[in-house]
This record gives C-alpha cells, structure tokens and sequence, in this order.
C-alpha cells in the first residue's frame, strides 16, 4: 500500500542545519527567522562542516543552540575581530557572525568598521531592531527619533543624542568591503489590512546566500535585516510589522551598498 | 502511479508542528489564499497553534512556501506538492 | 633570523623565541615599551622565514587585538598577543572570557610604570592585575616572569606548552627592562610539539560539533563551570610551580625577587657571600602559581627572614606574607616610577635582617 507520504514531494522540510531545538526569541521575531534564512543558505552551500558562527551578545548570544554548526561566543561586540582572527588561520572555513544593532553598531562599532576596512573575508548579519532587546528595551544607536525606551521614557531627543546611526551606510563608506546590503525582514503591510508580504523573507535569503558567495569569493559581506522587537517596542506582532514599515523602513532604507562581484547581477 | 489513487487528494501539503507555533500570526497573514488560521486550542507552551487546512478562504494552498520562510519558530516544518 | 646564536633585545628575542615555537598569528596594537615585539614579528612575517606563521595583524586597538587571539586560539593555533599596562588593562575582557572558553593563547605584557599613563620606566606594577584574574568574573591563569633575554626567548615555547596543556590563557610578565635589556643568548631547540586540538572550532563533522562558549544560563551549570576552572588551577598548582634559587641551603634571610629585581637581588647575593652572610635568593619563575611549596620548605627549614624587593608599591609581599603566615618577618624594599634600587642598597636592605644587622641597629639605637 502507498501511504498518504510517498504520494507528496517535499518542497520545503527540516533542515539537518537546525538542531530542532525551540528557540528563546519572542513570538514573531526576526532573529527567528533569519535563523532559518542561515540555515537554509547554508544547506544550498553544502557549508555545514565548514562553517562556524561567531554569536554575539544581545538576543542572538543563543544562536548556536539552534544553528548545528560550530561555534563562539564572542564579548559583547567583538564578533568581527574574533572572526578575523579565525579566518586569518583558517581561510577554508566559513564564518559569520550574527548581531544586534547595539552589538554591532555602538560597542562594537570599531571592530565591525575595522574588519570592514581590511576586508576580512567574512560574513556578518545584522539584525537592526532599533533597540536593546535582550536587555529589555533601552536605546540603541539605531532607536528613531522620539521612540520609548527604557531609558528615553519621554521619547528619544536627537539633540541629546544625536541621530540615528546607519551602520549599512557606515560600512558601505569604506573601500573594504564587497557586499553591503539592507534588507527589510519583516512581513509588510499591504493595502488590504489583512494581509501582509512576505517579500523581506525571500529577498532576505537571497542576501544570506549572497553573502556567504561573496565570503567565499574572499570579501567581506555584510548584511542589515531592519527587523522589530515587538516585546520591548510594547506593540502587538503586527503593529511592530506595521510599525517598522511606516518609520523604519524610511530611516533605514532597503538597498545594495555594494556589490563588487557582481553576486546580485547572476 | 496509477491516476485513480490521487483524485481527490490536496494538491498540496503543510505541515505544521503545533507544539513549535507561537501563535505570531505570521503565515496567518502572509498566506495568499488563507489556508492558515489560529486555533482555539492552546499548545504546551500556551499558544493559539496554527492550524492548516487545503481549501482556505481564498483558495486552495499552492505550496507557495510563503508561510515556511516567515515562521521565526521553524513551525512550520515542510510544504509539500503532490506528485504529478 | 635564523643563527641559533645572537645578541638582542628582550623584546626581540621573545618574539624570535616565540616564532622557533611556531606561532601561528599575532595581533597587537602597539605600545612603549613593548613595541619591538610587533616590529620584529612584522618583519618576520613580510620576509616568510616562518612558514607556520600565518597571521600578523596590527590592530586597531587591544581590544581587537585580543579578540582576534581569541578567534585563533579557538582553532587551536598558536597566537599571541603582547602589550604593555594601559593595553594589558583593555586585554581583561577577553582574558577572562578566553579564560571561561578554555582557550590556550599568550598574552605578554611587558609592565611600565602606572597608574594611568604613568611613564615608560620598568614596574611590576601589573602583578595583581596578572596573578590574581585581573578581568571580571572568578579565574586564575598561569604568570610566568623571565629575568634574563635567554628567558625572554625561551618562555614562549614553555608558555604554549603550559597553555595547551592546560587549555587556558598564559600570561608572560616581563617589564621595561627586560624588553629593552640586550644580551647575548643561544636559541635552544624547541622540539615541534603536538597538542590535543580536539575541542577546536574546524567544522562540524557529523553530529559531534564544538561549541566554545562562556555562556552557562542554568546557575548549577555555571557553578560547575567555575568549579571546573577551579579545580583545575589547584591541579596547575601542584603540578606547576617554578623557581630557581640561590644560595639557600644555609640563608639567615632569603630574598624574594623576580624579573629585573632578581637580577639585582643575585649580584647582592653574591657580594653578601663574599663577605660570608648568609642571603639566598629564591626567584618566582611562575609568579601563579606562586612558589609556595619551596617558599614554604625555606621556612620550615628555619629562614625567619624574608625580603621581598618588587618594582611597585607592595603587591607579591602579600603572596610572601600569605605563604609565611607569620611564621618569618617579611619586609620588603620596593621602588616605582620607573626607578630601581641599585643592588647596594638590595644588599643593605637583606644584611639589616641578619642577625648582625640586627646587631648593628640596635648599637646604633644604642648611640643615639
Ligand atoms: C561589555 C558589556 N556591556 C554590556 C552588556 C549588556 N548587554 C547585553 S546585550 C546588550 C545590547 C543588546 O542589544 P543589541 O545588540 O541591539 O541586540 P538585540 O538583543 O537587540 O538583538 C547589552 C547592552 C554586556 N553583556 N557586556
Ligand atoms: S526581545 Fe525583541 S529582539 Fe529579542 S527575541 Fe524578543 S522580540 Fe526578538
Ligand atoms: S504554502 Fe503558501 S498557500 Fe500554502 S499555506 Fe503556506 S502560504 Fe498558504
Ligand atoms: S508563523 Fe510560525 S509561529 Fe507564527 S503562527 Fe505561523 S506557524 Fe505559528
Ligand atoms: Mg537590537
């Protein structure tokens, strides 16, 4: 007897590059999904043995608990220096890194430009959530003008603290690197309120593979997921969607920076 | 395979591992054709699961995959097509 | 560089010795007086004498620095990484996270004078911020303290060895001095050692893979890390204590000196024994762990005097005064700022605690 099974193709199924442990992040969250963008990438690549992610302090410290690849655990913004440091022994090994926007673009902002400006050949995901979520909810160099955090309970005052940082814009100043991406992650609204598209998904994995192709190719790829925080930005999953498309996709533009291969034109 | 044994089976396939779901809405929102929806019934973590089913709102599922690539919890665990 | 004879700086000569024990990367950023370190690496690496070494990065700041060592040694190579205080300050961090990891890699610091900025003179000012887990969170790593420039050359080798063995972070403490002191030494042979990489970072293979992380969320599994990291030290001190004595067979006083001032302490020994007093010196090669069985079987032996000669404001005394429980008086001759006690007035400091220079004191107590 053929069962109900062997009648189906799978298209899309589990990924061996997930260990299939369930995850600490918050309903609806980005680093979720990019967590599967990764592995997803990496099973296209054939990379697992191959590869370690470097995971940062912030909401993705836990990433290797998920990803089944090697991996360290960096300090709290070092990530591209530990990568570097990896990389510069073993150039046949695939390292990237995940990181939030406080990681990456406030305490770790000079190892990210650094590794950026010698074009170390790795490859870092940034997950822009315009705030510290896994220290619940304070200002991150990325928070827009007049947000609620933690410790701007009135509202972030750009005279105060200066403007929002772009870290895209920032990396892509320098001659270093070859890849520079930002890629809005999120479901976004469309006209019909019930539905919502999954473009930044898609684009998204295509920019998780790239980056790990331009890796490969011996330069540096960075990619910005503009992502959300639903828990700390106190809104429900879909008014954090709602909300990331109306102010920061405007603050932080979706775009290639750079693109010295060539890896987007094939 | 003889013809006789698929008619009248979905097109297609998603399977959805209940106890994986936060209940975000996501594939919800995202599915073109509304196969998806929240139950009433809550899992072991205290979520609403989605549940699946072929003939949505909007038509019936296409293995478009669009609910597998937003789910952040990897709850969605495989979309299939039947074989032609 | 490749005579096995040579006349160089200490500075030099650790980072030749260094590579004749197959460093595989260096990052630094540089500093006084420590900067002939990266200087002679970065010529090293440009000529490709060093096949093994692969890596030399001049980093933008220690922090960097450090965690580019990091990321090395978690492939279970050889990197290294040498400063001087202000850079060995932002090295904590990643010691003590290198130090969680369980990562073997070699952090020189060669000590000038602070607080702050303080100048480039020689101190061993960095002995607390060395021995006792100078970063965050509760460790220990192995400190050892060459005196000479053959020293210099040869503890790297030894530094791996200890660091490998022990999967944890060496640190070599040396001072301005010693970095700027040439002299002539013979390179030994270092036979190419082969260390157990097995917990490295290279690639899953299968199901087994390597996770390196300081990260124990559950409290039980964080309290049995550290356990671990304990019991591991109380085994590093019974199996790892160095030192070198002279002259302490028969001392009335022995003094405690190590680095520079141990060089200054044996020429004071030497004059002492000419005019037949009866000093000896005992010389911390592994200031962690410190010496305490040896110090300890010179007291039990009868030494009641001990003079601790440092260049700071009082630091090893306490390791001194912690093992003699005050079984032996402890007094200690101390010079900062950059400035060293000539070997006379080391000399007069050990003859006042013998017996005839208590003698003396008293008669001059006496005529006042
Ligand atoms: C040296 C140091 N300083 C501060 C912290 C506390 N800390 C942990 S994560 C974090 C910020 C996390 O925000 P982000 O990088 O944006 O990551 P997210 O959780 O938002 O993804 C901070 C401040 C730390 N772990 N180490
Ligand atoms: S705190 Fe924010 S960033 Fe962290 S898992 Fe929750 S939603 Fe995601
Ligand atoms: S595969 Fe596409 S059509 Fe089918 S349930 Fe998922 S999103 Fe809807
Ligand atoms: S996207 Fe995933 S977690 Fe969210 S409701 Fe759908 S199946 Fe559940
Ligand atoms: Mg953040």
């Amino acid at each position: 007897m053929i069962g109900a099974q062997e009648l189906y193709e799978t298209k899309l199924g589990p990924l061996p590059t997930l260990t299939g442990k369930p995850t600490h992040y918050c309903a609806g969250c980005e680093h979720g999904t990019l967590t599967r963008l990764i592995a997803s990438a990496l099973e296209d690549l054939g990379a697992r043995e191959r590869t370690v992610l470097v995971s940062s302090v912030g909401c993705s410290v836990l990433a290797h608990e998920y990803l089944n690849v090697d991996a360290v655990q960096a300090p709290h913004g070092r990530a591209p220096a530990v990568m570097a440091g990896i990389k510069r022994v073993r150039p046949d090994l695939l390292v990237f890194s995940i990181q939030g926007d406080g990681d990456a673009a406030s305490i770790g902002l000079l190892e990210l430009l650094y590794a950026a400006n010698r074009g170390e050949p790795i490859t870092i995901f940034l997950v822009n959530n315009a705030i510290y979520g896994m220290t619940g909810g304070q200002m991150a160099p990325t928070t827009p003008e007049g947000m609620v955090t933690t410790t701007t309970p009135f509202g972030r005052d750009l005279h105060q603290t200066g403007p929002p940082l772009d870290a895209s814009k920032l990396v892509a100043s320098l001659e270093g690197p070859a890849y520079v991406k930002r890629v809005f992650l999120p479901v976004t609204p469309t006209p019909s309120p019930e539905f919502f598209n999954a473009r930044g998904a898609l684009e998204g994995a295509r920019a998780v593979r790239h980056a790990f192709e331009v890796q490969q190719k011996g330069g540096f790829a960075f990619v910005e997921f503009v992502s959300t925080c639903s828990v700390n930005w106190k809104l429900s999953v879909l008014e954090s969607k709602r909300y990331a498309a109306k102010v920061l996709a405007p603050l932080f533009p979706a775009g290639l920076y750079r693109d010295r291969f060539g890896v987007e034109a094939r | 395979m003889p013809e006789s044994l698929v008619v009248g089976l979905p097109k297609s396939r998603v399977v959805v591992d209940a106890e994986r779901c936060k209940g975000c809405d996501l594939c919800v929102v995202v599915c073109p054709q509304r196969n998806l929806h929240l139950s009433e019934r809550f899992n072991r973590m205290g979520y609403h699961p989605v549940e699946f089913r072929y003939h949505g709102g909007r038509g019936d599922c296409t293995a478009c995959g669009l609910c597998y690539w937003v789910c952040p919890d990897f709850a969605i665990t495989e979309v299939s097509r039947l074989r032609p | 560089m490749n005579a096995d004879r040579d006349f160089l700086k200490g500075n030099e000569a650790l980072a030749y010795g260094a590579l004749r024990t197959g460093l595989n990367a260096y990052y630094g950023y540089p500093i006084t007086p420590s900067s002939e370190i990266p200087e002679t690496l970065a010529a090293e690496f440009g000529r490709g004498t060093y096949p093994e070494f692969r890596a030399f990065v001049q980093a933008a700041s220690e922090l960097e620095a450090i965690n580019m060592t990091i990321g090395t040694a978690a492939t279970g190579a050889k990197a290294m990484t040498a400063t001087s205080g202000p850079g060995f300050s932002l090295k904590q961090e990643g010691i003590s996270y290198a130090a969680a990891m369980e990562l073997p890699l070699l952090i020189v610091d060669v000590n000038r004078s602070g607080p702050g900025l303080g100048n480039l003179g020689p101190e061993q000012s960095d002995y607390f911020q060395a021995t006792k887990g100078g970063g965050h969170g509760g460790y220990r790593n192995i400190v050892l303290a060459p005196d000479s420039v053959p020293e210099m050359a040869l503890f790297p080798s030894l530094g791996f060895e200890l660091a490998f063995r022990y999967r944890m972070p060496v640190i070599l403490l040396a001072d301005a001095f010693l970095g700027q002191l040439k002299e002539d030494l013979t390179f030994p042979e270092v036979p190419a050692r082969e260390f157990d990489t097995s917990w490295a970072v290279t690639g899953a293979r299968g199901d087994h893979r390597h996770v390196l992380s300081s990260l124990h969320l559950e409290l039980p599994d964080q309290s049995r890390h550290v356990e671990h990291l304990r019991s591991k030290y109380e085994e590093i001190v019974g199996a790892e204590q160095r030192s070198e004595e002279i002259a302490t067979a028969d001392a009335e006083v022995v003094i405690v000196a190590y680095g520079i001032c141990a060089r200054l302490a044996r020429a004071a020994v030497r004059s002492l024994r000419d005019r037949s007093v009866r000093v000896g010196l005992l010389r911390p090669i592994t200031l962690a762990p410190f010496p305490q069985d040896r110090l300890n079987a010179l007291i039990d032996g009868g030494v009641r005097n001990l003079l601790v000669v440092e260049l700071n404001s009082g630091q090893m005394v306490e390791d001194v005064r912690l093992v003699a429980e005050g079984r032996a008086r402890v007094e200690s001759l101390e010079r900062v700022g950059g400035l060293l006690p000539s070997s006379g007035e080391v000399e007069a400091a050990a003859e006042d605690l013998t017996s005839s220079g208590d003698l003396r004191s008293a008669l001059e107590a006496m005529v006042q």
